[in-house]
Protein backbone atom coordinates (compact mmCIF):
# COMPACT_ATOMS: atom_id res chain seq x y z
CA UNK A 1 0.00 0.00 0.00
CA UNK A 2 2.63 2.44 0.92
CA UNK A 3 4.73 1.03 -2.25
CA UNK A 4 1.93 2.23 -4.12
CA UNK A 5 1.18 5.23 -2.54
CA UNK A 6 4.58 6.67 -3.35
CA UNK A 7 4.54 5.42 -7.03
CA UNK A 8 1.90 6.96 -7.67
CA UNK A 9 3.37 10.33 -6.07
CA UNK A 10 5.85 10.24 -7.71
CA UNK A 11 4.47 9.55 -10.96
CA UNK A 12 2.89 13.23 -10.66
CA UNK A 13 5.82 14.99 -9.58
CA UNK A 14 7.22 13.72 -13.27
CA UNK A 15 4.68 14.87 -14.95
CA UNK A 16 3.79 18.67 -12.68
CA UNK A 17 6.07 20.45 -15.14
CA UNK A 18 4.23 19.58 -18.56
CA UNK A 19 1.19 19.18 -16.97
CA UNK A 20 0.77 22.44 -15.58
CA UNK A 21 2.59 24.83 -18.68
CA UNK A 22 -0.70 25.08 -20.59
CA UNK A 23 -2.22 26.45 -17.36
CA UNK A 24 0.87 28.53 -16.91
CA UNK A 25 0.88 29.56 -20.62
CA UNK A 26 -2.42 30.76 -20.48
CA UNK A 27 -2.44 32.75 -16.90
CA UNK A 28 0.79 34.60 -18.69
CA UNK A 29 -0.84 35.23 -21.70
CA UNK A 30 -4.43 36.47 -19.93
CA UNK A 31 -1.88 38.93 -17.83
CA UNK A 32 -0.13 40.50 -21.25
CA UNK A 33 -4.08 40.51 -22.57
CA UNK A 34 -5.18 42.28 -19.47
CA UNK A 35 -2.08 44.72 -19.73
CA UNK A 36 -2.26 45.52 -23.34
CA UNK A 37 -5.38 46.33 -23.33
CA UNK A 38 -5.28 48.72 -20.46
CA UNK A 39 -2.12 50.07 -22.25
CA UNK A 40 -4.78 50.60 -25.52
CA UNK A 41 -7.73 52.00 -23.26
CA UNK A 42 -5.22 54.82 -22.05
CA UNK A 43 -3.10 55.53 -25.45
CA UNK A 44 -5.02 58.82 -25.78
CA UNK A 45 -5.19 60.45 -22.97
CA UNK A 46 -2.34 61.72 -20.36
CA UNK A 47 -2.57 58.38 -18.19
CA UNK A 48 -0.31 56.72 -20.87
CA UNK A 49 2.59 58.31 -18.50
CA UNK A 50 1.21 56.02 -15.77
CA UNK A 51 1.98 52.48 -18.18
CA UNK A 52 4.74 51.54 -20.46
CA UNK A 53 3.67 49.48 -23.10
CA UNK A 54 4.42 45.98 -23.40
CA UNK A 55 6.89 46.76 -26.43
CA UNK A 56 8.71 49.38 -24.19
CA UNK A 57 9.22 47.19 -21.65
CA UNK A 58 10.86 44.61 -23.94
CA UNK A 59 13.18 47.20 -25.50
CA UNK A 60 14.62 47.90 -22.07
CA UNK A 61 14.47 44.56 -20.92
CA UNK A 62 16.92 44.03 -24.39
CA UNK A 63 18.89 46.78 -23.91
CA UNK A 64 19.51 46.01 -19.60
CA UNK A 65 19.99 42.00 -20.78
CA UNK A 66 22.44 43.14 -23.54
CA UNK A 67 24.68 45.41 -21.16
CA UNK A 68 24.38 42.98 -18.23
CA UNK A 69 23.32 45.56 -16.02
CA UNK A 70 20.24 43.15 -15.39
CA UNK A 71 22.33 40.26 -14.71
CA UNK A 72 25.08 42.53 -12.84
CA UNK A 73 21.46 43.98 -10.54
CA UNK A 74 19.96 40.61 -10.33
CA UNK A 75 23.14 38.44 -9.16
CA UNK A 76 23.32 41.17 -6.51
CA UNK A 77 20.10 40.53 -5.44
CA UNK A 78 20.70 36.94 -5.60
CA UNK A 79 23.20 36.93 -3.46
CA UNK A 80 21.57 39.26 -0.63
CA UNK A 81 18.40 36.49 -0.59
CA UNK A 82 20.81 33.49 -0.62
CA UNK A 83 22.82 34.49 2.86
CA UNK A 84 19.43 36.05 3.80
CA UNK A 85 18.04 32.51 3.78
CA UNK A 86 20.99 31.21 5.16
CA UNK A 87 21.41 33.05 8.40
CA UNK A 88 17.83 33.07 8.63
CA UNK A 89 16.86 29.23 8.17
CA UNK A 90 20.22 28.57 10.51
CA UNK A 91 18.89 30.69 13.28
CA UNK A 92 15.27 29.31 13.06
CA UNK A 93 16.21 25.81 12.94
CA UNK A 94 18.34 26.33 16.31
CA UNK A 95 16.04 28.38 18.12
CA UNK A 96 12.63 26.01 16.55
CA UNK A 97 14.57 23.31 18.19
CA UNK A 98 14.85 24.67 21.44
CA UNK A 99 11.45 25.83 21.75
CA UNK A 100 10.49 22.59 20.56
CA UNK A 101 12.21 20.61 23.78
CA UNK A 102 12.41 23.59 26.30
CA UNK A 103 9.28 25.02 27.72
CA UNK A 104 11.51 27.59 29.30
CA UNK A 105 13.20 28.40 25.91
CA UNK A 106 10.09 28.17 24.30
CA UNK A 107 8.29 30.98 27.22
CA UNK A 108 12.07 33.15 27.22
CA UNK A 109 11.41 33.55 23.34
CA UNK A 110 8.23 33.30 22.07
CA UNK A 111 6.87 36.63 22.78
CA UNK A 112 9.74 38.05 21.82
CA UNK A 113 9.50 36.33 18.63
CA UNK A 114 6.18 37.09 18.02
CA UNK A 115 5.65 40.50 18.57
CA UNK A 116 8.70 41.54 16.76
CA UNK A 117 6.94 40.05 13.70
CA UNK A 118 4.09 42.59 14.67
CA UNK A 119 7.06 45.07 13.45
CA UNK A 120 6.66 45.78 9.91
CA UNK A 121 10.47 45.14 8.12
CA UNK A 122 10.21 48.67 6.37
CA UNK A 123 9.97 50.49 9.82
CA UNK A 124 13.10 48.12 11.13
CA UNK A 125 15.16 48.62 7.83
CA UNK A 126 16.14 51.75 8.04
CA UNK A 127 17.34 51.45 11.57
CA UNK A 128 19.52 48.37 10.70
CA UNK A 129 21.04 49.95 7.49
CA UNK A 130 22.64 52.21 10.76
CA UNK A 131 23.54 49.38 12.78
CA UNK A 132 24.97 47.45 9.98
CA UNK A 133 26.05 49.94 7.44
CA UNK A 134 24.32 50.35 4.30
CA UNK A 135 26.66 47.35 2.30
CA UNK A 136 25.77 43.64 2.27
CA UNK A 137 25.55 42.97 5.62
CA UNK A 138 22.63 45.25 6.27
CA UNK A 139 20.31 43.36 2.99
CA UNK A 140 21.41 40.24 4.67
CA UNK A 141 19.64 40.67 8.09
CA UNK A 142 16.60 42.03 6.54
CA UNK A 143 16.60 39.09 4.66
CA UNK A 144 17.30 36.61 7.86
CA UNK A 145 14.43 38.64 9.60
CA UNK A 146 11.96 37.94 7.35
CA UNK A 147 12.78 34.57 5.89
CA UNK A 148 13.40 33.68 9.98
CA UNK A 149 9.76 33.43 11.54
CA UNK A 150 8.19 30.74 8.78
CA UNK A 151 10.79 28.68 8.80
CA UNK A 152 10.71 28.82 13.05
CA UNK A 153 6.89 28.33 13.32
CA UNK A 154 7.38 25.14 10.86
CA UNK A 155 9.76 23.71 12.75
CA UNK A 156 8.52 23.70 15.91
CA UNK A 157 5.35 22.11 14.71
CA UNK A 158 6.94 19.68 12.94
CA UNK A 159 8.83 18.82 15.66
CA UNK A 160 6.13 18.74 18.30
CA UNK A 161 3.75 16.75 16.06
CA UNK A 162 6.17 13.99 16.34
CA UNK A 163 4.04 10.84 17.24
CA UNK A 164 4.55 10.09 20.84
CA UNK A 165 4.82 6.48 20.17
CA UNK A 166 7.66 6.76 18.24
CA UNK A 167 9.50 8.86 20.67
CA UNK A 168 8.39 6.26 23.55
CA UNK A 169 10.14 3.39 20.43
CA UNK A 170 13.20 5.37 20.60
CA UNK A 171 13.73 5.58 24.46
CA UNK A 172 12.47 1.98 24.92
CA UNK A 173 15.38 1.38 22.27
CA UNK A 174 17.85 3.51 24.54
CA UNK A 175 18.48 5.30 21.16
CA UNK A 176 21.11 8.01 21.76
CA UNK A 177 20.50 11.56 21.07
CA UNK A 178 21.77 11.58 18.09
CA UNK A 179 20.11 9.09 16.39
CA UNK A 180 17.07 10.89 17.64
CA UNK A 181 17.59 13.87 16.13
CA UNK A 182 19.11 12.10 12.85
CA UNK A 183 16.20 8.75 12.70
CA UNK A 184 13.67 10.46 13.73
CA UNK A 185 13.31 14.53 14.36
CA UNK A 186 14.66 15.57 11.40
CA UNK A 187 12.85 12.99 9.08
CA UNK A 188 9.48 13.76 10.62
CA UNK A 189 9.96 17.77 10.62
CA UNK A 190 11.45 17.91 7.23
CA UNK A 191 8.15 18.47 5.66
CA UNK A 192 6.73 21.42 7.95
CA UNK A 193 10.57 22.48 7.55
CA UNK A 194 10.72 22.62 3.80
CA UNK A 195 7.25 23.97 3.13
CA UNK A 196 8.39 26.78 5.49
CA UNK A 197 11.47 27.30 3.38
CA UNK A 198 9.38 27.39 0.39
CA UNK A 199 7.81 30.23 1.33
CA UNK A 200 10.82 31.93 3.35
CA UNK A 201 12.76 31.74 -0.18
CA UNK A 202 9.84 33.57 -2.01
CA UNK A 203 10.11 35.87 0.64
CA UNK A 204 13.74 36.73 0.70
CA UNK A 205 13.37 38.91 -2.37
CA UNK A 206 11.47 40.93 -0.38
CA UNK A 207 14.02 41.49 2.36
CA UNK A 208 16.48 42.25 -0.30
CA UNK A 209 14.35 44.53 -2.07
CA UNK A 210 13.28 46.53 1.27
CA UNK A 211 16.88 46.78 2.41
CA UNK A 212 17.49 47.95 -1.02
CA UNK A 213 14.99 50.65 -1.33
CA UNK A 214 16.77 51.84 1.75
CA UNK A 215 20.29 52.12 0.57
CA UNK A 216 21.86 50.82 -2.29
CA UNK A 217 24.00 51.38 -5.51
CA UNK A 218 22.83 48.03 -7.09
CA UNK A 219 20.18 44.97 -6.73
CA UNK A 220 16.48 45.15 -8.36
CA UNK A 221 15.41 46.85 -5.86
CA UNK A 222 18.02 50.13 -6.70
CA UNK A 223 17.00 49.11 -9.99
CA UNK A 224 13.16 49.63 -9.28
CA UNK A 225 13.97 53.02 -7.12
CA UNK A 226 16.25 54.26 -10.41
CA UNK A 227 13.53 53.99 -12.35
CA UNK A 228 11.19 55.53 -10.42
CA UNK A 229 13.49 58.48 -9.56
CA UNK A 230 14.35 58.93 -13.76
CA UNK A 231 10.77 58.21 -14.74
CA UNK A 232 11.79 55.02 -16.43
CA UNK A 233 9.02 53.20 -15.70
CA UNK A 234 9.79 49.91 -18.35
CA UNK A 235 13.24 49.95 -16.21
CA UNK A 236 10.86 49.92 -13.47
CA UNK A 237 9.06 47.00 -15.09
CA UNK A 238 11.83 45.41 -16.14
CA UNK A 239 13.19 44.87 -12.20
CA UNK A 240 9.92 43.95 -11.00
CA UNK A 241 9.09 41.10 -13.59
CA UNK A 242 12.71 39.96 -13.25
CA UNK A 243 12.03 39.93 -9.07
CA UNK A 244 8.85 37.90 -10.35
CA UNK A 245 10.54 35.60 -12.49
CA UNK A 246 13.70 34.99 -9.48
CA UNK A 247 10.70 34.52 -7.02
CA UNK A 248 8.81 31.42 -9.26
CA UNK A 249 12.20 29.96 -9.90
CA UNK A 250 13.15 29.87 -6.24
CA UNK A 251 9.61 28.59 -4.91
CA UNK A 252 10.41 26.21 -8.00
CA UNK A 253 13.61 24.68 -6.86
CA UNK A 254 12.40 24.59 -2.72
CA UNK A 255 9.31 22.30 -4.53
CA UNK A 256 11.85 20.64 -6.24
CA UNK A 257 14.45 19.96 -3.40
CA UNK A 258 11.20 19.27 -1.59
CA UNK A 259 9.68 16.67 -3.64
CA UNK A 260 13.18 15.21 -4.11
CA UNK A 261 13.96 14.67 -0.11
CA UNK A 262 10.58 13.37 0.33
CA UNK A 263 9.84 10.78 -1.89
CA UNK A 264 10.39 7.98 0.78
CA UNK A 265 7.51 9.76 2.49
CA UNK A 266 5.03 6.82 2.91
CA UNK A 267 1.65 9.70 3.04
CA UNK A 268 2.05 12.33 0.16
CA UNK A 269 2.83 15.42 2.19
CA UNK A 270 4.69 17.20 -0.62
CA UNK A 271 1.90 18.15 -2.62
CA UNK A 272 2.00 21.38 -3.17
CA UNK A 273 -1.31 23.65 -3.11
CA UNK A 274 -1.10 24.22 -6.81
CA UNK A 275 -0.81 20.52 -7.44
CA UNK A 276 -4.26 19.70 -4.57
CA UNK A 277 -5.78 22.27 -6.88
CA UNK A 278 -5.77 20.82 -9.81
CA UNK B 1 -53.89 78.26 1.32
CA UNK B 2 -52.02 75.21 3.35
CA UNK B 3 -50.83 73.90 -0.03
CA UNK B 4 -49.33 77.16 -1.01
CA UNK B 5 -47.57 77.39 2.45
CA UNK B 6 -46.09 73.96 2.09
CA UNK B 7 -45.15 74.49 -1.47
CA UNK B 8 -43.23 77.99 -0.29
CA UNK B 9 -41.41 76.04 2.40
CA UNK B 10 -40.30 73.55 -0.05
CA UNK B 11 -39.24 75.78 -2.61
CA UNK B 12 -37.29 77.78 0.28
CA UNK B 13 -36.12 74.06 1.25
CA UNK B 14 -34.52 73.28 -2.28
CA UNK B 15 -33.46 76.83 -2.38
CA UNK B 16 -31.43 76.78 0.58
CA UNK B 17 -29.87 73.47 -0.06
CA UNK B 18 -28.62 74.46 -3.64
CA UNK B 19 -26.85 77.22 -2.15
CA UNK B 20 -25.48 75.26 0.52
CA UNK B 21 -24.40 72.62 -1.66
CA UNK B 22 -22.86 75.46 -4.04
CA UNK B 23 -20.91 76.95 -1.38
CA UNK B 24 -19.08 73.35 -0.91
CA UNK B 25 -19.11 72.52 -4.60
CA UNK B 26 -17.31 75.25 -5.82
CA UNK B 27 -14.25 74.14 -4.31
CA UNK B 28 -12.18 71.83 -6.15
CA UNK B 29 -10.92 69.10 -3.73
CA UNK B 30 -6.93 68.53 -4.11
CA UNK B 31 -4.87 66.76 -1.97
CA UNK B 32 -1.69 68.07 -2.70
CA UNK B 33 1.68 65.59 -2.89
CA UNK B 34 4.04 67.39 -0.80
CA UNK B 35 7.11 65.13 -1.65
CA UNK B 36 7.73 64.43 1.95
CA UNK B 37 7.00 64.11 5.88
CA UNK B 38 4.86 66.58 7.25
CA UNK B 39 7.06 69.36 8.37
CA UNK B 40 7.30 72.69 9.19
CA UNK B 41 9.25 73.23 5.71
CA UNK B 42 5.52 73.01 4.35
CA UNK B 43 4.09 76.28 6.94
CA UNK B 44 3.54 78.17 3.76
CA UNK B 45 1.05 75.32 2.23
CA UNK B 46 -0.61 74.62 6.22
CA UNK B 47 -0.63 78.43 6.55
CA UNK B 48 -2.50 78.68 3.15
CA UNK B 49 -4.97 76.16 3.92
CA UNK B 50 -5.26 77.66 7.60
CA UNK B 51 -5.97 81.74 6.58
CA UNK B 52 -8.34 80.45 4.18
CA UNK B 53 -6.74 81.73 0.91
CA UNK B 54 -6.51 78.19 -0.58
CA UNK B 55 -10.67 78.30 -0.05
CA UNK B 56 -10.84 82.20 -1.34
CA UNK B 57 -8.87 80.75 -4.27
CA UNK B 58 -11.36 78.02 -4.80
CA UNK B 59 -9.71 75.00 -3.49
CA UNK B 60 -10.24 72.17 -0.43
CA UNK B 61 -6.37 71.06 0.07
CA UNK B 62 -5.51 68.10 1.54
CA UNK B 63 -1.84 66.92 2.31
CA UNK B 64 -0.73 64.15 0.97
CA UNK B 65 3.23 62.84 1.84
CA UNK B 66 3.86 60.73 -0.82
CA UNK B 67 6.82 60.89 -2.89
CA UNK B 68 7.35 63.60 -5.14
CA UNK B 69 8.13 61.19 -8.18
CA UNK B 70 4.51 59.85 -7.64
CA UNK B 71 3.23 63.36 -7.45
CA UNK B 72 5.16 64.42 -10.72
CA UNK B 73 3.57 61.46 -12.68
CA UNK B 74 -0.49 61.74 -11.17
CA UNK B 75 0.24 65.66 -12.31
CA UNK B 76 1.54 64.46 -15.98
CA UNK B 77 -1.71 62.16 -16.03
CA UNK B 78 -3.68 64.63 -15.42
CA UNK B 79 -4.64 63.31 -12.26
CA UNK B 80 -4.30 65.94 -10.07
CA UNK B 81 -3.32 69.30 -11.24
CA UNK B 82 -0.54 70.65 -8.79
CA UNK B 83 2.66 69.41 -6.86
CA UNK B 84 5.08 70.33 -5.22
CA UNK B 85 8.56 68.89 -6.56
CA UNK B 86 12.08 69.75 -6.32
CA UNK B 87 13.10 71.46 -9.75
CA UNK B 88 15.33 68.87 -10.43
CA UNK B 89 12.29 66.49 -10.65
CA UNK B 90 10.77 68.88 -13.51
CA UNK B 91 13.86 68.46 -15.72
CA UNK B 92 13.77 64.97 -15.42
CA UNK B 93 9.90 64.26 -15.97
CA UNK B 94 10.20 66.76 -18.69
CA UNK B 95 13.26 65.01 -20.35
CA UNK B 96 10.91 62.12 -20.35
CA UNK B 97 7.91 63.52 -22.52
CA UNK B 98 5.69 64.14 -18.59
CA UNK B 99 4.42 67.66 -19.80
CA UNK B 100 4.90 69.17 -16.49
CA UNK B 101 5.62 72.89 -16.04
CA UNK B 102 7.25 74.46 -12.52
CA UNK B 103 4.87 77.66 -12.27
CA UNK B 104 5.78 79.08 -9.01
CA UNK B 105 9.06 78.80 -7.48
CA UNK B 106 8.95 77.92 -3.29
CA UNK B 107 13.00 77.87 -2.34
CA UNK B 108 15.30 80.66 -4.01
CA UNK B 109 18.08 78.65 -2.59
CA UNK B 110 19.60 75.18 -3.38
CA UNK B 111 19.30 73.44 0.23
CA UNK B 112 21.73 71.02 -0.16
CA UNK B 113 25.10 71.01 2.02
CA UNK B 114 28.01 68.99 2.67
CA UNK B 115 28.97 68.62 6.54
CA UNK B 116 31.68 67.04 8.56
CA UNK B 117 32.69 67.31 12.18
CA UNK B 118 35.42 69.82 12.92
CA UNK B 119 38.46 67.91 12.76
CA UNK B 120 37.61 67.23 8.96
CA UNK B 121 37.58 70.83 7.30
CA UNK B 122 35.89 72.01 4.78
CA UNK B 123 36.92 75.64 3.72
CA UNK B 124 36.28 75.07 -0.04
CA UNK B 125 34.81 72.13 -2.23
CA UNK B 126 38.65 71.29 -2.85
CA UNK B 127 38.83 70.00 0.60
CA UNK B 128 36.40 67.71 -0.50
CA UNK B 129 39.28 65.60 -1.95
CA UNK B 130 40.09 62.14 -1.12
CA UNK B 131 36.83 62.16 1.81
CA UNK B 132 34.61 59.52 2.54
CA UNK B 133 30.78 61.29 2.24
CA UNK B 134 27.66 59.65 2.61
CA UNK B 135 24.98 60.51 0.39
CA UNK B 136 21.43 59.21 0.85
CA UNK B 137 20.63 58.46 -3.49
CA UNK B 138 22.60 58.94 -6.28
CA UNK B 139 19.99 60.47 -7.54
CA UNK B 140 17.83 63.86 -6.76
CA UNK B 141 18.68 67.06 -5.12
CA UNK B 142 21.54 65.66 -2.77
CA UNK B 143 23.53 64.10 -5.71
CA UNK B 144 22.65 67.31 -7.50
CA UNK B 145 23.85 69.48 -5.23
CA UNK B 146 26.75 67.33 -4.47
CA UNK B 147 27.97 67.17 -7.82
CA UNK B 148 27.97 70.88 -8.33
CA UNK B 149 29.64 71.35 -5.74
CA UNK B 150 32.41 68.83 -7.04
CA UNK B 151 32.64 70.70 -10.17
CA UNK B 152 33.01 74.14 -8.36
CA UNK B 153 36.12 72.78 -6.57
CA UNK B 154 37.47 71.58 -9.79
CA UNK B 155 37.02 67.61 -8.61
CA UNK B 156 34.99 64.66 -10.08
CA UNK B 157 33.07 61.52 -8.63
CA UNK B 158 36.57 59.83 -8.97
CA UNK B 159 38.35 62.18 -6.44
CA UNK B 160 36.24 60.95 -3.50
CA UNK B 161 34.95 57.89 -2.16
CA UNK B 162 30.84 58.35 -2.48
CA UNK B 163 28.97 55.99 -0.63
CA UNK B 164 25.27 56.02 -0.86
CA UNK B 165 23.84 55.73 3.23
CA UNK B 166 20.14 56.00 2.84
CA UNK B 167 19.12 58.74 5.13
CA UNK B 168 21.37 57.73 8.00
CA UNK B 169 23.64 60.54 7.09
CA UNK B 170 23.89 62.13 10.90
CA UNK B 171 24.19 58.62 12.39
CA UNK B 172 26.78 57.87 9.72
CA UNK B 173 28.76 60.70 10.48
CA UNK B 174 28.94 60.56 14.15
CA UNK B 175 29.57 56.95 13.75
CA UNK B 176 33.09 57.79 11.73
CA UNK B 177 31.93 55.17 9.02
CA UNK B 178 32.11 58.32 6.53
CA UNK B 179 34.02 61.49 6.67
CA UNK B 180 31.47 63.76 5.64
CA UNK B 181 27.22 63.75 4.42
CA UNK B 182 25.23 65.39 1.95
CA UNK B 183 22.17 66.87 3.92
CA UNK B 184 19.36 69.36 3.94
CA UNK B 185 21.04 72.87 4.77
CA UNK B 186 18.15 73.80 6.66
CA UNK B 187 17.77 70.32 8.90
CA UNK B 188 20.71 68.28 9.98
CA UNK B 189 22.61 71.36 10.48
CA UNK B 190 19.79 72.72 12.61
CA UNK B 191 19.84 69.11 14.49
CA UNK B 192 23.63 69.47 14.64
CA UNK B 193 23.77 73.01 16.17
CA UNK B 194 21.26 72.50 18.55
CA UNK B 195 23.31 69.33 20.26
CA UNK B 196 26.22 71.62 19.85
CA UNK B 197 27.92 69.63 17.95
CA UNK B 198 30.68 71.48 16.00
CA UNK B 199 30.72 70.71 12.34
CA UNK B 200 31.93 72.04 9.25
CA UNK B 201 29.96 72.82 6.11
CA UNK B 202 30.08 73.56 2.42
CA UNK B 203 26.46 75.15 1.43
CA UNK B 204 25.70 74.19 -2.42
CA UNK B 205 23.76 77.68 -2.64
CA UNK B 206 27.14 79.60 -2.11
CA UNK B 207 28.61 77.84 -4.94
CA UNK B 208 26.15 76.93 -7.91
CA UNK B 209 22.90 78.75 -8.71
CA UNK B 210 20.43 75.38 -9.19
CA UNK B 211 16.69 75.58 -9.08
CA UNK B 212 14.80 74.25 -5.86
CA UNK B 213 11.30 73.30 -4.95
CA UNK B 214 8.76 74.42 -7.00
CA UNK B 215 5.09 74.17 -7.85
CA UNK B 216 4.32 71.65 -10.32
CA UNK B 217 1.38 72.01 -12.86
CA UNK B 218 0.92 70.78 -16.55
CA UNK B 219 0.63 72.04 -20.06
CA UNK B 220 -3.41 71.55 -19.95
CA UNK B 221 -3.72 73.36 -16.95
CA UNK B 222 -1.48 76.18 -17.93
CA UNK B 223 -3.72 76.38 -21.63
CA UNK B 224 -7.05 75.54 -20.17
CA UNK B 225 -7.42 76.24 -16.21
CA UNK B 226 -4.72 79.34 -16.51
CA UNK B 227 -7.48 81.30 -13.94
CA UNK B 228 -7.11 78.14 -11.48
CA UNK B 229 -3.71 78.05 -11.88
CA UNK B 230 -3.27 81.51 -10.67
CA UNK B 231 -5.73 81.54 -7.86
CA UNK B 232 -3.55 78.26 -6.64
CA UNK B 233 0.24 80.25 -7.13
CA UNK B 234 -1.65 83.37 -5.35
CA UNK B 235 -2.69 81.60 -2.67
CA UNK B 236 0.04 79.75 -2.15
CA UNK B 237 2.66 82.83 -1.99
CA UNK B 238 -0.02 84.51 0.05
CA UNK B 239 0.96 81.56 3.39
CA UNK B 240 4.66 81.69 1.75
CA UNK B 241 4.22 85.87 3.19
CA UNK B 242 2.89 85.22 5.77
CA UNK B 243 5.17 82.36 7.10
CA UNK B 244 8.68 85.14 6.43
CA UNK B 245 6.59 87.48 7.85
CA UNK B 246 5.46 86.15 10.90
CA UNK B 247 7.45 82.77 11.84
CA UNK B 248 5.69 82.74 15.52
CA UNK B 249 2.27 82.68 13.64
CA UNK B 250 3.38 80.26 11.30
CA UNK B 251 5.13 77.69 13.65
CA UNK B 252 1.79 77.74 16.14
CA UNK B 253 0.09 76.61 12.94
CA UNK B 254 2.20 73.77 12.30
CA UNK B 255 1.15 72.46 15.52
CA UNK B 256 -1.80 71.18 14.23
CA UNK B 257 -0.72 69.27 11.16
CA UNK B 258 2.70 67.73 12.61
CA UNK B 259 2.00 65.02 15.38
CA UNK B 260 4.77 65.72 18.18
CA UNK B 261 5.70 69.36 16.95
CA UNK B 262 5.56 70.41 20.54
CA UNK B 263 7.83 68.06 22.05
CA UNK B 264 10.88 69.09 18.97
CA UNK B 265 9.64 72.63 19.34
CA UNK B 266 13.19 73.82 19.43
CA UNK B 267 14.70 71.71 16.78
CA UNK B 268 12.01 72.22 14.09
CA UNK B 269 11.96 76.00 15.05
CA UNK B 270 15.12 75.85 13.72
CA UNK B 271 14.10 74.17 11.09
CA UNK B 272 11.89 76.94 10.08
CA UNK B 273 13.58 79.88 11.02
CA UNK B 274 16.64 78.26 8.20
CA UNK B 275 14.06 77.30 5.39
CA UNK B 276 12.91 81.08 6.13
CA UNK B 277 16.03 82.00 5.02
CA UNK B 278 16.31 79.64 1.79
CA UNK B 279 12.48 81.21 0.58
CA UNK B 280 13.44 85.37 1.11
CA UNK B 281 13.09 87.29 -2.24
CA UNK B 282 12.01 90.32 -2.91
CA UNK B 283 9.94 88.47 -5.84
CA UNK B 284 8.15 85.78 -4.64
CA UNK B 285 7.27 82.87 -6.39
CA UNK B 286 9.55 83.86 -9.46
CA UNK B 287 12.03 81.90 -11.35
CA UNK B 288 15.29 82.47 -12.13
CA UNK B 289 16.29 81.00 -15.96
CA UNK B 290 19.84 80.98 -14.68
CA UNK B 291 19.04 78.70 -12.07
CA UNK B 292 17.42 75.92 -14.65
CA UNK B 293 20.13 76.94 -16.80
CA UNK B 294 22.55 75.72 -14.44
CA UNK B 295 20.73 72.54 -12.91
CA UNK B 296 20.34 71.10 -16.80
CA UNK B 297 24.28 71.16 -17.03
CA UNK B 298 24.87 69.82 -14.04
CA UNK B 299 22.07 66.62 -14.77
CA UNK B 300 23.76 66.50 -18.09
CA UNK B 301 26.74 66.18 -17.05
CA UNK B 302 25.78 63.30 -14.70
CA UNK B 303 23.79 61.70 -17.14
CA UNK B 304 20.45 61.87 -15.60
CA UNK B 305 19.16 63.29 -18.81
CA UNK B 306 20.60 63.30 -22.43
CA UNK B 307 20.06 66.43 -23.38
CA UNK B 308 19.20 70.14 -22.76
CA UNK B 309 15.82 71.69 -22.87
CA UNK B 310 14.94 75.36 -23.72
CA UNK B 311 13.89 76.73 -20.12
CA UNK B 312 10.88 78.10 -21.00
CA UNK B 313 9.54 74.31 -21.82
CA UNK B 314 9.98 73.99 -17.82
CA UNK B 315 8.91 76.71 -16.38
CA UNK B 316 6.52 79.65 -16.49
CA UNK B 317 6.81 83.16 -14.48
CA UNK B 318 3.18 84.18 -15.85
CA UNK B 319 1.30 83.17 -12.33
CA UNK B 320 3.77 84.56 -9.46
CA UNK B 321 3.11 88.43 -10.79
Amino acid sequence: MAARTTTKSNGNHNQTPFRHLPFYLFSLGLCFLIWQTAVLWIADTPRRFLLPTPGEVVARFTKLAGNGVLLHNASVTLLEMGLGLLVGTTLAVLLGYGVAHSKFIAYLLEPVIVTSQAVPIVALAPLLTVWFGPGLASKVVVCALIVFFPILVNVVTGLKNIDPRLRDLFRMLEAPRYQVIVKLEIPAALPAFLAGLKVSGTLAGMGAVVGEFVASTRGLGYLVKQGQNLYDLPMMFVAIITLMAIALVVYSLLGLVERRTLRWSVQDTTASYSEEVA
Amino acid sequence: MRTRWFSFIIVLVILVGCTGRSSKSALTKINLPMGYVANVQFSPFYMGKERGYFEKAGFDVTFDYRWETDGIQLVAAGEIPFSVASGDQVIQARSRGLPVVAVAAWYQKFPVAVIALENTPLNSPADMRGLRIGIPETFGASYIGLRALLKAGGLTEADIDLQTIGYTQLAALTAGTVDAVVVYANNEPVVFTREGTAFNALYVSNYANLVSAVIVSNDTMIKEHSKEVEAFVTAFLAGLNDVIADPDAAFKVCGAYIEGLEENAIAQRGVLDTSIEFWRTPHLGRFDAAAWEEAQTVMLEIGLIEKTMPVETLFTNAFAQ
